[in-house]
């Protein structure tokens, strides 16, 4: 949009010379320039078909006249004279038809944009204002009543194409100069039609070529062949790697269904696949390969059974599916794989990245849709509405929910006020009452799983045997975990039914609040039992928190796939059926996010106690995409109640960041460095931490003496393991922090400045505006026996640009002959006005220019 | 020529677009496009599309992009709407093409009136005429930073920096442009 805002810059000897019929002469329809035809190269193409005989000049001297107008030696007289410029074809005759000459044209000009001339519409208006289809509006937005009443102001066809040719060769001039990348951007974000955009492009070519026939070498020609080819070659990159995305179709048909809200639930699910499938290549790649390459040496081998694959234990547990099935040797001989490095650094390594792609991804995504994100309701109405919704059930319901949403906040600003103290006091209590309840809840069930805990842990230590019944016993732990997980937030949603909150938001608000809580004091009774209580009491306890682990996530699974069926299905068949006042299942988004946050959850919790986790939780939500794709389609209907898309989406990131990865991160930390590994197995036996794995390694380097590898010693020595360093690193991190929120307090103010300034500036326009409607009041005969001059945005650049003189002229306008003039006292009043008007303008224009 | 290749991904994109073009009237549009045919199809085929068959705003999407403002399109005009319409399209570029939608009456301002068209397509006008009001004036209360009382262009764009929500537009083809 930028290119147009400078038609405002006008070349007056431009318009004077020859060129201009040269230029008009070619119709840029009659290049016609085909995308259809296949057989051709279009890019080439567009250089072959402009002739360069025609090319070159034009070039060349509209090069010339811009390099005039760049020195700024053009005077004011020019653009006297310019109105008088005897024209042959259109402008003269125009003039002559309304029946005065004058020469004082930019009091016309003045005038008449603001008092439509009174004729019909020319013929060619219509013509007119379809080239102007595109064209830039903030030209027009000087003006009121922009467009349309442009038909009517006069301007003839000469006028507009002269300045939309001026306007086209700023634009290509601009383009030419820049670099191809830079070009390519350019022309894309131009605002017209297909059609004109493939005329510049072609100007623009035409006048490379013919620069570079100056300096035309076999090199230059090579390069540019070159560097168009590795252009192709990325956007034809860009497309292949859209068509392999995993599920690009699927998820672009389900966004056109159901919305973007819903589509962000899939989104979050496909982002935490890929999540997983990191972790499974690195956790593969770098712990099992060399294991298995080891081929551990099984004691007694246990018969496959089947119910391992709900419980994880027997078979499995002599695998490299948990921790114990690593070994704590060196595989090979010099260059050695130390087990208990790679183990260790391997997982390190993976939090580490896994941290910092969720900070990354969670601020921006935090800076996009709150930072930026506008206060109040109006991007309600025009910002809101879903055009990638193709489905009419889903646009129907859309509307409704809008609908909705309005009256909604309509009534909220009538009621809102109205409410008396009781009914304050009432409501703080049912709001109290409910929160009382869900904390209870919540209480409970963490109080009932940990002696749960504690009865499975005695059942082990009571019987050795390895029965089916004991083994199918273990489920158990898992299944009540999972049924607290299922049944307590459906009382959570029933207490919400309850408690009324003003605002739909905060209601989902409280609702995930509520659930987070309780899903995050399960797994940490959970983690309080295992880290504190079984590791005490077991030898290879880690295996067996994998093996935990490995039923919760399965029975999880489990649950979540009866959930959909029982939950969505039979709702579906029921409310269709049976119970219409039912009705179709809603999608509920916030729901179903949390289930996934809960499931990584555990995949992080279990990265250290059973490196392959990651595999069952790919295989999971793979599943679940389409068993969730398929339940959706068939059973759901849109949300009813939907938050703003975008920050619904930073809020999960966030809950993702913060209670799920940074917890698992913990408990993975303090079983590092604080838990003593079980003697017998796994790859850190006979340890006292985990760490100490390093400190040894350091250590045996030290011992070592090797030059080549003392300075990653002193890094341990001096970074990692000294208290100072991390003081030091602590306080320049804070500092850090206090030096941006300064920055940000001062940029907080300069936008306050700034806004303030938009609407002085619209003040400022508001009172132009009156000032000039003012004057079309009091002279509204002079103004309609005014011949139009056109070319508004121009005359008013122009008026600016030569105040010095401005002024004299104004001074002159009574002097005019014209028909009105004696008829009355309104000359020098609507002059003062006028200058005064353009005075004012001028002033708000520098300060304008001081503030920026 | 070693780029050939690359040059088919973007022509069949374009080659899509025409296939799906001429699929609405086959016995109008011609397969030879090599001579320029003047050829239009009338807006009740256009709108006639999937992806524009349930828009509210069909018949403004069509009037923004025809070169004859009827909504009566040429291959170019509705390559231009597909181009737009992408999801590679920049993001400037829709919101532009946004404003030109809700802008009813073409003046490059969305006034009350527009607002209010806008606001009955988005709720099938089941609001009664004072809530209506209402809602306009708040949004434009809210939005016109230069008091004029109708929002520009740079009203508007302000105001979707703001919306993060914006512009998901409807099913795209792959980028054409």
């Amino acid at each position: 949009m930028s290119y147009y805002n400078r038609e405002g810059l006008f070349n007056p000897a431009y318009h004077d010379s020859e060129t201009l019929e040269i230029d008009r002469s070619p119709s840029r329809r009659s290049h016609h320039y085909n995308p259809y035809d296949r057989d051709s190269e279009p890019w080439q193409r567009g250089l072959t078909d402009w002739t360069p005989p025609e090319a070159l000049p034009r070039y060349n001297e509209q090069g010339r006249y811009l390099g005039d107008s760049g020195e700024g030696n053009w005077r004011p007289t020019d653009h006297m004279a310019m109105g008088l410029v005897p024209h042959p074809n259109g402008s003269l005759r125009w003039q002559h038809n309304q029946g005065s000459v004058n020469a004082g044209y930019q009091a016309d000009s003045a005038v008449d944009y603001i008092t439509p001339p009174l004729e019909e519409q020319p013929p060619w208006a219509p013509h007119m204002g379809e080239t102007l289809r595109q064209r830039g509006t903030r030209k027009m937005s000087l003006f009121p009543g922009g467009g349309v009443a442009l038909g009517r102001l006069g301007i003839t066809e000469e006028d507009v194409r002269e300045e939309i040719q001026s306007g086209e060769q700023e634009l290509v001039k601009e383009l030419v100069a820049m670099s191809s990348r830079d070009q390519i951007q350019a022309m894309r974000v131009l605002q017209m039609s297909l059609q004109d955009k493939r005329h510049i492009r072609r100007q623009v070519l035409a006048c490379k070529s013919s620069k570079r026939g100056l300096k035309l070498t076999c090199l230059t020609d090579c390069t540019e062949q070159v560097s168009r080819s590795f252009r192709r070659f990325g956007a034809s990159m860009v497309s292949a790697k859209q068509a392999m995305t995993l599920w690009h179709g699927t998820i672009k048909e389900i966004g056109g269904k159901f919305g973007t809200s819903v589509l962000s639930y899939f989104l979050f699910l496909k982002w935490l696949l890929m999540f997983n499938v990191f972790s499974f290549v690195v956790n593969f790649g770098f712990i099992t390969v060399p294991q298995l390459v080891q081929l551990p040496n099984r004691t007694d081998q246990i018969n496959f059974r089947g119910l391992e694959l709900l419980t994880g234990a027997g078979y499995f547990n002599q695998t490299v599916l948990y921790y114990g099935g690593y070994s704590n040797e060196t595989i090979g001989d010099p260059p050695a794989y130390d087990m208990q490095l790679a183990y260790f650094f391997t997982i390190a390594a993976y939090l580490v990245l896994c941290g910092l792609s969720l900070i990354y991804s969670m601020a921006r995504s935090f800076q996009k849709n709150f930072v930026l994100s506008a206060s109040g309701n109006a991007w309600c109405l025009l910002c809101s509405w879903d055009f990638s919704i193709t489905n009419v059930k889903a646009i129907r319901q859309r509307q409704n929910n809008l609908r909705v949403q309005l009256k909604e906040s309509l009534s909220e600003k009538n009621q809102g006020f109205h409410m008396t103290m009781s009914e304050k006091l009432k409501q703080f209590g049912i709001h109290l009452g409910t929160w009382f309840i869900s904390t209870g809840l919540a209480a409970a069930s963490c109080a009932a799983i940990y002696f749960l805990c504690l009865g499975y842990l005695d059942s082990i230590n009571d019987s050795q045997d390895s029965s089916l019944l004991t083994e199918a016993s273990t489920l158990l732990l898992p299944f009540v975990v999972s049924l607290i997980n299922l049944v307590i937030p459906l009382l959570y949603s029933l207490l919400s039914k309850i408690e009324k909150y003003s605002n739909p938001r905060t209601q989902i608000y409280v609702i995930i609040l509520r659930n987070v809580f309780l899903k995050m004091g399960i797994l940490g009774i959970l983690c309080y039992y295992w880290m504190k209580i079984l590791s005490n009491r077991i030898t290879c306890w880690e295996s067996i928190v994998g093996q935990d682990l490995y039923r919760l996530v399965i029975i999880d699974f489990i649950f979540l796939m009866l959930e959909t069926f029982f939950g969505e299905f039979l709702h579906n068949i029921i409310g269709t059926k049976c119970l219409p006042s039912l009705g179709v299942p809603e999608f509920d988004i916030a729901r179903n996010v949390l289930n996934l946050i809960y499931a990584q959850t555990l995949a992080w919790i279990g990265i250290y106690f059973s490196p392959l986790l990651p595999v069952l939780q790919m295989i999971k939500l793979f599943i679940m995409f389409y068993l969730k794709k398929v339940s959706l389609y068939q059973n759901c209907q849109p949300p009813r109640r939907y938050g703003r898309a975008a920050q619904m989406q930073t809020i999960f990131i966030a809950l993702l960041f913060i209670p799920s990865f940074v917890g698992a991160v913990s408990m993975v930390a303090y079983t590092v460095w604080s838990l003593k590994p079980s003697a017998h197995c796994g790859p850190f036996q006979g340890l006292d931490t985990t760490f100490e794995a390093v400190v040894l390694w350091m250590e045996r380097v030290n011992i070592l003496n090797l030059p080549e590898s003392m300075w990653a010693v002193w890094i341990f020595h001096n970074v990692i393991k000294s208290e100072l360093f991390f003081y030091l690193i602590s306080l320049i991190i804070l500092v850090l922090i206090y030096f941006f929120w300064q920055i940000t307090q001062g940029r907080k103010l300069l936008i306050n400045l700034l806004r303030e300034q938009i609407i002085n500036e619209g003040k400022d326009k508001a009172f132009l505006l009156e000032k000039l409607q003012k004057l079309q009041k009091t002279m509204p005969t002079m103004a309609s026996s005014q011949p139009a001059y056109t070319q508004m945005p121009q005359t008013y650049a122009r008026i600016q640009e030569i105040e010095p003189d401005y002024e004299q002229d104004f001074q002159g306008l009574p002097g005019i002959p014209h028909p009105e003039e004696g008829s009355g006292p309104t000359g020098p009043p609507i002059t003062s006005a006028l200058i005064q008007a353009m005075l004012a303008r001028k002033q708000a224009e520098e300060d304008e220019e001081e503030g920026y | 020529m070693h780029t050939g290749v690359f040059v088919k991904a973007w022509q069949t994109s374009v080659f899509r677009l025409f296939q799906r073009y001429r699929d609405l009237a086959p016995q109008v549009v011609p397969l030879d496009y090599t001579c320029q045919p003047d050829v239009k199809l009338p807006y009740q085929l256009i709108s006639s599309m999937p992806e524009l068959k349930d828009n509210p705003f069909r018949q403004r999407i069509a009037e923004v992009f025809s070169e004859d403002g009827n909504g009566n399109m040429t291959l170019d005009d509705f390559l231009d709407m597909f181009s737009v319409l992408s999801e590679m399209a920049p993001r400037d570029l829709k919101a532009y093409y946004a404003f030109k939608i809700y802008d009813f009456n073409n003046d490059d301002y969305i006034c009350q009136r527009d607002l209010e068209k806008t606001l009955n397509k988005l709720t099938q006008n089941e609001l009664s005429l004072g809530q209506v009001r209402m809602v306009c004036q708040k949004v434009i209360d809210e939005a016109d930073l230069d008091n004029d009382g109708r929002l520009s262009l740079e009203d508007f764009q302000h105001m979707i920096a703001g919306a993060p929500d914006f512009l998901r537009w409807h099913k795209p083809p792959k980028t054409i442009l």
